[in-house]
């Protein structure tokens, strides 16, 4: 679904990412671990475009981001670190604000729906967005990458911020999202988290992929070590 | 797409407490100012239509006299305000509005608002032109100015794009979103003006009039939507919101305050204006190089009495069949009018070339361009009252020449007792001002039209070439 051919940009004399391949088939969770600057959110501006390459190709559902910027963003839902949204809407009125620029026209009951699959308590629907936490704000931006229908989804530190059982709510919405054959690209900070819901990890450094593990055959306190002594 | 985003754009803005304390404040002061600015306007033109109606009737019921000494008894002019110079005083609260009309003497006009009033005027009045040209572009910036960069501050714009708007989906929607917002706080100030228009035309219906009106309020309209399109073009080009609206206060600074006054120093310097007393000196002294119409000493009178003389084949002006007095002051009157036509038409023509740099410079300037479109469709710029001035000089100069002609066909040389009576003083009809065409308003402003259209252009262009960039 989300597929990166020796991609590399560069500013000047400086790479920020260089010469990554990688491929995410749907139903699958790729955590990027990395230290600030490793290239982390390079490579997630470059699957949405925002950003050109300077050598490599990149693909979602095998169309180029490249050459087909608009057609590709119909594939793929994307939350950044901290979701803002606009503080005196409601979140239904966010979301349906969003929805409707992807071309869905949902009603108020299917909206809510979104938002309480979610995991936003019903209250909230209807209420402005400036009074909602930094999870609840999360809640409604995961609502818009699921009334997309999205079958890629680009996360940027997603739970950074985050308290442990928003956090964990929000583990468990990607796994439902994964199994239902969503490809997810999450960059993260958080090495437990990444473990517990990524089927595949990888570490960057100084914008290589230098390791890819399974999460599986890895635990947490071993793959914390090989972080450590990757970066 | 646009659409909905402009929709949000609307809805954001309404629900926004700022966007309602300014736009309460905005509109009490253009409702203040229309109907405040139109009492005034019914005032000053029931006092002038007044004074104008009863110096008619002072010429008409003079006793009988010499019609020489009805010459000089003259009578007056008086200007009526147009229908629209409520919305734009222009310059008609500086200009004089009454001429007083006798012979041998052009006079200015005389008693303006300004003189009659307190301090008040001297920091500045409120009209609605000042409000729309100066204010609503203030409203705008602080609405406007983090239309993007608060989208980019809170990367909502990625969501955006990764939603499937474009870029230029995003700015042309805030720009809708904006106007739409702009026009509902507009929109009812021009049905007020255009109430208090038909009100003011009392019996007197004019559809010049209301394309007038109609031409105005659509210069206005399309000057804020220039400041709205290039709001939100700096915004989008500015790094932070900051940026943006410190750029955008000092871009109002420099479009509504700095340059027109420079403009104006600029101006007068290259095309200097004679002072009041440098100007009518200049005329008393061509004045005294002519015909002197009441001195029978005077070297070309004697010429013009050999002419008139050999004209009518006799000896003496006793054995003439008609006045000489009368004859000579009529030269005289024909000399003083010509040199006074050829020195207004100088200062005319300063003013002009004047005025001509502010047009020049309003191409750089949509503010300057607005101003002189918008007093020129109400009725309030110089050129106006130059036009009335030049109206009232040939008006007294039919006056004159009426009395000094009668008095040459029905009299004889010398004969200072001779009196007329009411029937002379009818065939002088009462002093009707006309106003400048439309169409000649339209002729002579088209480069102040043409640059709020190539603004409109401008910004529209600078807008369709942002592209996003992280």
């Amino acid at each position: 679904m989300l597929t990166a051919k020796n991609l590399t940009k560069k500013y000047g004399e400086q790479t920020a990412l260089n010469a990554l391949n990688l491929t995410i088939k749907e139903g699958e969770i790729f955590a990027l671990l990395g230290q600030n600057g490793a290239g982390k959110t390079t490579t997630i501006n470059l699957f949405l475009g925002f950003i050109e390459p300077t050598n490599g190709t990149v693909t979602i559902n095998d169309i180029s981001v490249v050459e087909n910027a608009l057609e590709t963003k119909k594939y793929v839902a994307y939350i950044p670190e901290t979701v803002m949204l606009y503080p005196n809407l409601t979140g239904i009125e966010n979301l349906q604000f969003f929805s409707s620029l992807a071309g869905f026209k949902y009603s108020d009951e299917q909206l809510s729906d979104f938002l309480s699959k979610s995991g936003l308590q019903k209250n909230a629907h209807t209420q402005y967005l400036e009074g909602y936490s930094k999870g609840m704000r999360q809640k409604v931006g995961i609502a818009i990458a699921l009334a997309k229908n999205a079958k890629a989804l680009l996360l940027d530190e997603p739970t950074s911020g985050l308290d442990p059982k928003a956090s964990n709510e929000f583990s468990e919405i990607l796994r439902d999202l994964a199994k239902n054959g969503t490809a997810v690209l999450m960059a993260t900070h958080d090495i437990f988290r990444a473990r517990e819901v990524a089927h595949r990890i990888g570490i960057m450094k100084e914008g290589n992929l230098v390791s890819v593990v399974d999460a599986a055959s890895i635990s947490a306190n071993e793959l914390e070590k090989l972080y450590l002594q990757t970066v | 797409m646009q659409n909905i985003i402009a929709k949000k754009e609307f809805t954001q803005t309404l629900r926004d407490k700022r966007f309602w304390v300014m736009a309460i404040l905005v509109w009490g002061l253009l409702l203040t100012a229309s109907v405040v600015g139109f009492m005034n306007y019914r005032k000053i033109q029931a006092e002038r239509s007044n004074a104008s109606k009863s110096a008619a009737d002072l010429w008409q019921n003079q006793k009988d006299k010499n019609p020489h000494s009805a010459a000089h008894y003259g009578s007056f002019a008086y200007r009526p305000k147009s229908p629209l110079s409520f919305v734009d005083f222009g310059t008609d609260s500086f200009t004089g509005m009454s001429v007083r009309l006798e012979a041998h003497k052009q006079n200015d006009a005389v008693f303006s608002v300004a003189q009659e009033s307190s301090s008040l005027l001297r920091f500045g009045e409120l009209t609605l032109a000042f409000v729309m040209q100066v204010l609503m572009p203030l409203l705008i910036i602080f609405l406007c100015f983090n239309a993007i960069t608060q989208e980019k501050e809170s990367k909502t714009l990625q969501i955006l794009l990764s939603q499937g708007a474009s870029m230029q989906q995003i700015v042309w929607g805030k720009i809708k979103g904006f106007s739409g917002v702009i026009a509902c706080l507009v929109l009812p100030i021009i049905l007020i003006v255009s109430v208090l228009l038909l009100i003011s035309f009392d019996s007197s219906f004019s559809w010049t009039w209301l394309t007038r009106t109609g031409l105005l309020m659509l210069s206005y309209l399309a000057y804020l939507l220039v400041f709205v399109v290039l709001a939100v073009w700096v915004s989008a080009k500015a790094t932070s919101s900051r940026v943006a609206l410190l750029s955008l206060l000092v871009v109002w600074i420099f479009a509504c305050i700095i340059i027109p006054k420079a403009t104006v120093n600029v101006a007068s310097n290259i095309f200097p204006v004679p002072t009041s007393f440098a100007f009518n000196k200049a005329i008393q002294d061509d004045e005294a190089k002519g015909i002197d119409g009441h001195d029978p000493e005077d070297e070309r009178a004697k010429i013009l009495e050999k002419q008139i003389l050999a004209q009518y084949e006799v000896d003496s002006v006793s054995q003439l069949p008609v006045n000489f007095d009368a004859i000579q002051m009529q030269e005289g009157e024909k000399y003083t009018s010509m040199v006074y036509s050829k020195h207004f038409k100088d200062l005319q023509k300063t003013y002009n070339s004047q005025n001509k740099i502010s047009e020049i410079v309003g191409l750089l300037n949509p503010f300057l361009a607005i101003r002189q479109v918008s007093m020129a469709l109400s009725g309030s710029d110089y050129v106006t009252h130059a036009n009335f001035q030049e109206q009232a000089e040939k008006y007294r100069f039919r006056l004159v020449e009426l009395m000094n002609n009668y008095m040459r066909d029905h009299s004889k040389t010398g004969d200072w007792e001779f009196k007329v009576n009411k029937n002379v003083w009818s065939q002088l009809p009462a002093f009707q001002y006309t106003e400048p065409s439309f169409g000649s308003v339209l002729s002579r402003n088209w480069l102040s039209f043409l640059s709020l259209g190539f603004w409109v252009m401008l910004s529209f262009w600078a807008v369709s070439k942002i592209k996003f960039s992280l």
